[in-house]
């Protein structure tokens, strides 16, 4: 149940003549698929990587929907508890479904969404290699610098953390393997499903699913023992002061965080504290060209760019 | 001659009285196994929050034929992909009803059952379900009442009643 160029686990999701409708438009396309985006009522949207692609003669009906979600829950909504309230869905493969609709709430809380009547899924790619580059600019030695990757949403940030991990735990030219621990917050880096990861992230690591972050990182040291920890977007103040105490048990941690650019991260005032202790001595800056390539600058922990240069996944 | 005619005729319909109050006998008892086979369901998708395939084939481990055949198929029936599981659902009930004495009332009641299940939120799932178990346990009470009522008269009423024809046939 790995991640492939199989596009199956996606069609299965749709009925029949729906799915053979979606299989043709991707086969015009050369660009990979990147997201299927679902409104009930309104023509089926698939967005490429350059292009965005609208099947205007046919709309989304309330079947299809109820179709998806029973294919998404194997016919058992009822399992389906906390992804309604968390508003996503990993499915085999390692794909994210995104809902959206509207939001039932009980004293403030969020409960779940009922009526959903947005999807948006979101095709994994797996990019082995992709990391290959950065990887030299990352360590000292044999150990690893603590790093953040900074980029805004699909620069590839998770699945160049994702690379990362499987070099790292694997082990790679000279440099030993290390014991790697995920928490993964939104189950977007292994995406694992029912705890087993649909994604290549080394023999050696381990994966925390669906925690917060500032819990997991904590669970993770005390009874893993990771060398490496690593975890998708920190924002809040509650992230930054359980990274602050992972660093000091002296565990290496890589992390990402949405931004355009250093400047504007070292903005934010939830993560003054990071930049004021000189938390990491490496950034990774991306952004995304036209092409599928991503383009990065790896700063050090002055401020001045160590290297920069495109990304291709081999 | 005739009185091997009518010795046979005597043991038929003591024979058909003795079915009519074995399937009041059975009615009842497989009523409460699908009522215990919903608690089952109930209990497994609020603790494993299992997809209803591996619920299916835990209530059929746990409850005795012929309701755990009809488990049995439904959990053989979503091994392959399903599009609509209602019809699954539909179509195990037919079997069920065939092969056992349950009557069209409860399966109406299970079929309105099966249209809801695996559709909802736990919590509703579980409404649905008390929902059918408390139209089950009516059903079950008035079942019990009919077969404490016919039960014995049907056995007898078998013997008496090829007698009394064979009485007026001579």
């Amino acid at each position: 149940m790995k991640v492939g160029d199989d596009m199956e686990e996606i069609w299965r999701l749709f009925p029949d003549h729906l799915a053979s409708k979606l299989k043709q438009e991707t086969m015009k396309q050369q660009n990979p698929l990147e997201e299927i985006r679902l409104r009930i009522g309104d023509a089926v949207e698939l967005i490429f990587l350059n292009s965005i692609v609208r099947l205007d003669q046919y709309h989304f009906t309330s079947e299809d929907s109820m179709y998806l979600l029973n294919q998404l829950s194997e016919h058992s909504l009822y399992r389906m508890q906390q992804e309604l309230k968390e508003g996503y869905i990993t499915t085999t493969g390692g794909h994210r479904v995104g809902l959206a609709g509207a939001v039932v709430t009980s004293s403030g809380t969020i409960k779940q969404i009922q009526h959903i009547t947005f999807f948006n899924i979101r095709i994994a790619k797996e990019m082995k290699g992709i990391a290959n580059e950065l990887l030299t600019y990352l360590r000292d030695g044999k150990t690893y610098y603590n790093t953040l990757l900074i980029g805004v949403p699909q620069t590839g940030k998770t699945t160049i953390l994702r690379d990362l991990a499987r070099l790292i735990s694997n082990g790679h030219d000279q440099i030993p393997s290390y014991k790697v621990g995920i928490v993964d917050e939104r189950s977007e880096i292994a995406a694992a499903y029912q705890g087993i990861p649909q994604h290549d992230i080394g023999k050696r690591t381990d994966v925390m699913d669906a925690c917060p972050k500032a819990d997991g990182l904590m669970m993770m040291i005390r009874s893993m023992s990771p060398d490496v920890l690593m975890a998708d977007e920190i924002g809040s103040l509650k992230d930054v002061q359980a990274l602050t105490e992972a660093m000091t048990a002296g565990v290496t941690i890589f992390s990402t965080v949405h931004g355009n650019s250093l400047s504007t991260v070292k903005k934010r005032p939830t993560l003054e504290k990071i930049f004021s202790l000189k938390m990491f001595s490496r950034y990774i800056v991306l952004s995304r060209h036209k092409e599928n390539c991503f383009s990065f600058q790896v700063v050090n922990g002055a401020g001045s760019i160590v290297h920069q240069g495109d990304l291709q996944s081999s | 001659m005739k009185i091997i005619g009518a010795l046979i005729f005597i043991m038929m319909t003591t024979w058909i009285g003795y079915d009519w109050s074995l399937q009041l006998q059975k009615r009842t008892k497989q009523l409460r196994s699908l009522i215990y086979s919903l608690q089952l369901m109930e209990a497994e998708m609020g603790y494993t929050y299992a997809p209803l395939q591996k619920v299916f084939s835990s209530v059929h481990e746990k409850t005795t034929e012929p309701v755990s055949y009809f488990y049995k198929y439904l959990q053989q029936a979503l091994t392959e992909s399903v599009s609509d599981f209602s019809e699954v659902w539909e179509h195990a009930l037919e079997k069920l009803l065939k092969q056992s004495a349950l009557k069209q009332e409860e399966a109406a009641i299970l079929s309105q059952f099966g249209k809801n299940l695996g559709n909802h939120t736990f919590l509703q799932q579980e409404k649905h379900i008390h929902l059918t178990m408390h139209h089950l346990k009516e059903i079950l009470n008035n079942a019990t009442d009919e077969q404490h009522k016919y039960e014995r008269m049907a056995k007898s009423l078998g013997v008496l009643a090829g007698i009394f024809i064979v009485l007026l046939l001579y």
